[in-house]
């Protein structure tokens, strides 16, 4: 392929925060892309994620903090001049301009002799499947077309850190399915630091190396997919993380020094007054249909089936419970339930989560006693 | 279908028939009373100039007299004395021109003469015969019936026009006989009351003769040589009795002539050039139009909703509609129908030319120079749209300051355009002009702003920069705003500097917008007056002469009605062929999406 011939470059933030006026976008926020890595920002609309990227990229100065590429800090640098290049999600094309033209901007403006720019584009276009658009204009692309043409105009340049700001939002699913394997292959292709905002969590757990999870401004954690989604730091980015959500409910400590809630009574952890109970939905096995017998496993609990969702190779279980709450439950094709049935469902407690009243995971799994709570 | 719709088809056609032929009587009516009016105010002023020849004397008041008694009972609006005289008096303030009857050959070559009328009666008749023939043998035909009620329709219409045209060309014709006649008498009677009779023949304007030969010129009209020639020659001129009127064919036309006995003076009577052709054309068409509209109002009387809807959009479309027609689409038309005539407003009636005042326009110099002036004033729209690009570029932004500067800028824009100029008059005034003053103070040399040929235009071309400027910005900024946030970050990701970002984002993103506001500047510019109006009239030496106030003043200084219309028309047709050259080479609209 011969496109990148650089050494990929590291990004650092130290301290970046910006505020407009009262409204602060991203506050004290310390972050590092070691070089070569796929990082995913990602977060709820609005959590600042993409203040975060334009902010890498230049387009816009912090109030406070520091930006380090490969080793220079950048915070007064323009965009140009950081070896940075950005995939935009409405891509940004120049509709005056044909492909080849868009491709070779960047090339043009910084005055790179003409026959290098023809070969650097003919090899992006090439690489993407675009040689034979090349006269074409943007408005005669469709959308998939477009995005490569996008994603080829960033590759062209040959840039230390690629940026993408929700590149895939305006395709339809199936061409974001396969524009992610794409987006995948490249990076394990050139292996560049890549730097990827996006607002889908699933997404973001099949794209990055490493996922940075964003609300309001912060950090809330930063880890492979696995460590986010096994050992969500917080509350938010266990709702956050894993389709369906994952299941809470609240607790209070007893008399009794128990912590109960609906039908479960834990043991307390020192200090814990109240806290929320979450298990994922693929942690909780359904006995049978029928009314079978009372729960036997400490923590079991039975509830009422509301609405069974069938997805082919699984089915997600609507329950009436526990408690007030209404769990959803994952369960394997073969499993016989029908809406209305009461049900006996036992928590994989060893993954299951505790999370404390500021909404931090305690380290400890939960552990149920062995007598159930009253109903 | 149902059994009460040939009943009530009929009275609809009825109603349309009869709407129609009132409407082309009234028409030719109209035209013979006007005719007529113009007629007795050319008399009046006739006879308050030789009135005023014979010094009021006596006999000149006998003349006035004898005239007006005639002139008031054509008015018909109260009878001689006072009222009428005091008439003739202000009519004979006014500049007296030379009125001469021209009946253009053809005038009645309308389509719907009499024997087309038949024919048509014929074709509708036959069509109606063969509907009903159709309607017996396969039961009812709907759309046969309606179709032959309008071909009938069309086919009275057309006969009652022909015959309307007749009865109108031959009231005028006799109208015109006895205009002459009168003309004639009128001039008797004022050399009788002691005119000399070439002041009286010149004062009045008529072209007159003696000793056998015609002079051919009065002091504001040229008789045609041929037409002299043909009067000199008419064997009818030595045979017929003072007074009485007889015709001459000459120079495609029919001239009504009448000659007093004692001096060789000849009168020519004037009357109608413009046939009512036109106006019967027109009611032809109307007429046509109603009954399409009754025909499809029939075919959707079956259908109530249908015919409800029709009705209710064709309420709606009516107020826009008429205004389109009495005051867009009718003067549009009356313009070029001008253009082909010679017509000075207080002619009685136009003289038709063909194309001559076209031809005569191209031969025109100064015409040419006012052509070119205009295209040299629109050299300002492309200054000014730099500037007013640049300025949008500074006054970009929601802060106070900028939003200060755009009004201020803008402001000039909904100003009266008198108020501008009149306020710039006085500021380029050579010697009491601020801005002289003010190059004086500074030891500079005064420029004669608005008096020198070398400066008044590009004078006035500063003044409409100043002008168009604030439209444009508005118009930029709005082009601007339109243009997305992406495109800017992606050139500046991609390392592009501001004067790059400038040429490869910002003016590709604002192409539309600079072909609208070119074109419509370019427009705008070439409709300029109100300035040139106020500051130059034209001048100096011909300077400023654009071609709107060029076409203003051969109007309504030199009253040369055809020849404005002309001008107008060819200054349409220059604005068109800019305007298409722009769509054809600047727009790129159809290149992508």
């Amino acid at each position: 392929m011969g496109l990148v011939t650089r050494a990929p470059q590291g990004v650092e933030l130290r301290g970046v925060e910006k505020r407009y006026g009262e409204v602060v976008a991203v506050r004290a926020l310390d972050l590092e892309v070691r070089p070569g890595e796929l990082v995913v920002l990602v977060g709820p609309s609005g959590c600042g994620k993409s203040t975060l990227l334009r902010l890498i990229a230049g387009l816009i100065a912090p109030t406070a903090g520091e930006v380090w590429i490969g080793g220079r800090r950048v915070d007064d640098v323009e965009p140009g001049a950081r070896d940075v290049s950005m995939v935009f999600q409405s891509y940004a094309l120049y509709p005056h301009m044909t492909v080849a033209g868009n491709l070779g901007f960047g090339l043009r403006v910084r005055g790179t002799p003409r026959d290098e720019i023809e070969r650097r584009v003919a090899e992006a276009a090439a690489a993407l499947g675009l040689s034979d658009l090349l006269s074409r204009r943007p408005g005669q692309l469709s959308g998939g077309q477009r995005q490569r043409v996008a994603l080829g105009r960033a590759m062209v340049r040959d840039p230390g850190v690629f940026l993408f700001d929700e590149p895939l939002s305006n395709l339809d699913a199936e061409l974001r399915l396969r524009t992610r394997d794409e987006i995948a292959a490249l990076h394990r292709r050139l292996g560049t630091t890549m730097i990827f905002v996006t607002h889908d969590q699933v997404e973001a757990l099949s794209l990055g190396e490493r996922v940075a999870v964003m609300d309001r401004g912060r950090l809330q954690q930063v880890g492979t997919p696995d460590e986010v989604y096994r050992r969500p730091r917080n509350l938010f980015v266990a709702g956050f993380v894993g389709s369906p959500p994952i299941n809470c409910i609240p607790l209070a400590r007893d008399e009794g020094g128990r912590l109960v809630g609906g039908p479960f009574a834990l043991h307390a952890p020192a200090g814990l007054d109240r806290a929320t109970l979450g298990v994922r939905p693929e942690d909780l096995s359904l006995a049978g249909g029928g009314d079978g017998g009372d729960p036997t496993g400490a923590g079991d609990f039975r509830a009422a089936v509301l609405r069974v969702e069938a997805l082919g190779s699984e089915q997600r279980v609507h329950l009436d419970g526990p408690g007030d709450a209404a769990w959803v439950a994952r369960a394997g094709p073969s499993l016989r339930v029908a809406p209305g049935d009461r049900v006996r469902i036992s928590i994989a407690w060893e993954r299951s989560h505790l999370f404390g009243p500021d909404g931090r995971r305690e380290e400890m799994a939960p552990r149920p006693m062995n007598r159930p709570a009253s109903p | 279908m149902s059994g009460a719709r040939p009943p009530a088809l009929a009275a609809l056609a009825a109603v349309v028939l009869a709407a129609g032929l009132a409407l082309v009587l009234a028409i030719a009516a109209g035209r013979v009373q006007s005719v007529r009016v113009a007629a007795a105010e050319a008399e009046g002023r006739m006879a308050a100039a030789l009135w005023e020849e014979a010094g009021g004397a006596q006999s000149g008041a006998r003349a006035v007299g004898g005239l007006l008694g005639e002139r008031a009972t054509i008015l018909g609006a109260g009878d001689g004395g006072d009222r009428a005289g005091a008439y003739a008096y202000e009519a004979g303030a006014l500049d007296p021109a030379a009125w001469i009857a021209v009946e253009p050959h053809g005038a009645d070559g309308l389509p719907g003469t009499l024997p087309g009328g038949a024919l048509a009666i014929a074709l509708a008749g036959a069509a109606l015969v063969a509907g009903w023939a159709a309607r017996r043998r396969r039961g009812p035909v709907s759309s046969r019936y309606p179709r032959g009620i309008a071909l009938l329709s069309l086919g009275c219409v057309a006969l009652a026009a022909a015959i309307a045209g007749r009865w109108a060309d031959g009231e005028l014709r006799s109208l015109s006989a006895a205009t002459a006649a009168r003309g004639a008498q009128a001039v008797e009677l004022a050399l009788a009351g002691g005119a000399d009779p070439a002041r009286a023949a010149r004062v009045a304007h008529l072209p007159w003769a003696e000793d056998g030969a015609l002079e051919a010129t009065s002091e504001q009209w040229t008789m045609p040589a041929g037409v002299a020639a043909a009067i000199a020659a008419s064997p009818d001129r030595a045979g017929q009795p003072a007074g009485a009127p007889y015709t001459v064919e000459a120079d495609g036309a029919t001239w009504h002539v009448a000659h007093a006995a004692d001096v060789h003076l000849a009168f020519l009577g004037y009357e109608r050039t413009a046939s009512p052709a036109l106006a019967l054309a027109a009611a032809a068409a109307l007429a046509a139009l109603l009954v399409a509209l009754a025909l499809h109002l029939v075919q959707l009387a079956p259908r109530p909703r249908a015919l409800r809807r029709m009705l209710a959009a064709w309420g709606l479309l009516a107020p826009a509609a008429t205004l389109i027609l009495a005051f867009t689409l009718g003067p549009l038309l009356f313009s070029l129908w001008i253009s082909l005539h010679e017509w000075r407003l207080i002619d009685p009636a136009p003289l038709f030319l063909g194309l001559d005042n076209y031809a005569a326009l191209l031969a025109d110099g100064e015409w040419g120079s006012a052509i070119g002036n205009t295209a040299l004033f629109t050299l300002h729209v492309p200054a000014a749209m730099a500037v007013a690009l640049a300025l949008a570029l500074l006054t970009r932004g929601s802060r106070r300051a900028m939003r200060w500067a755009r009004l201020a800028l803008f402001l000039p824009g909904i100003t009266s355009v008198a108020a501008i100029a009149v306020v710039w008059k006085w500021l380029l005034s050579d010697r009491y002009g601020l801005l002289n003053r003010g190059l004086e103070r500074v030891g500079l040399d005064s420029v004669p702003w608005l008096t020198s040929p070398d400066t008044a235009l590009v004078s006035l071309m500063m003044i409409g920069i100043w002008m168009v400027v604030g439209y444009q910005i508005v118009v930029f900024q709005a082009g601007l705003a339109a243009i997305p946030r992406d495109w800017y970050d992606a050139a500046r990701v991609d390392g592009a500097g501001p004067w790059q970002r400038f040429r490869h984002v910002t003016l590709p993103g604002l192409r539309h917008t600079l072909f609208f506001v070119l074109v419509t500047s370019v427009i705008g510019s070439f409709q300029v007056f109100g300035l040139v109006y106020v500051m130059t009239e034209g001048g100096p030496l011909g300077a400023t002469d654009v071609a709107v106030y060029h076409i203003y003043r051969e109007a309504w200084e030199f009253l040369q009605f055809g020849n404005a219309a002309a001008m107008s028309w060819m200054l349409f047709a220059v604005v068109f062929a800019a305007t298409w050259l722009h769509f054809r080479f600047l727009d790129t609209r159809r290149a992508h999406g």
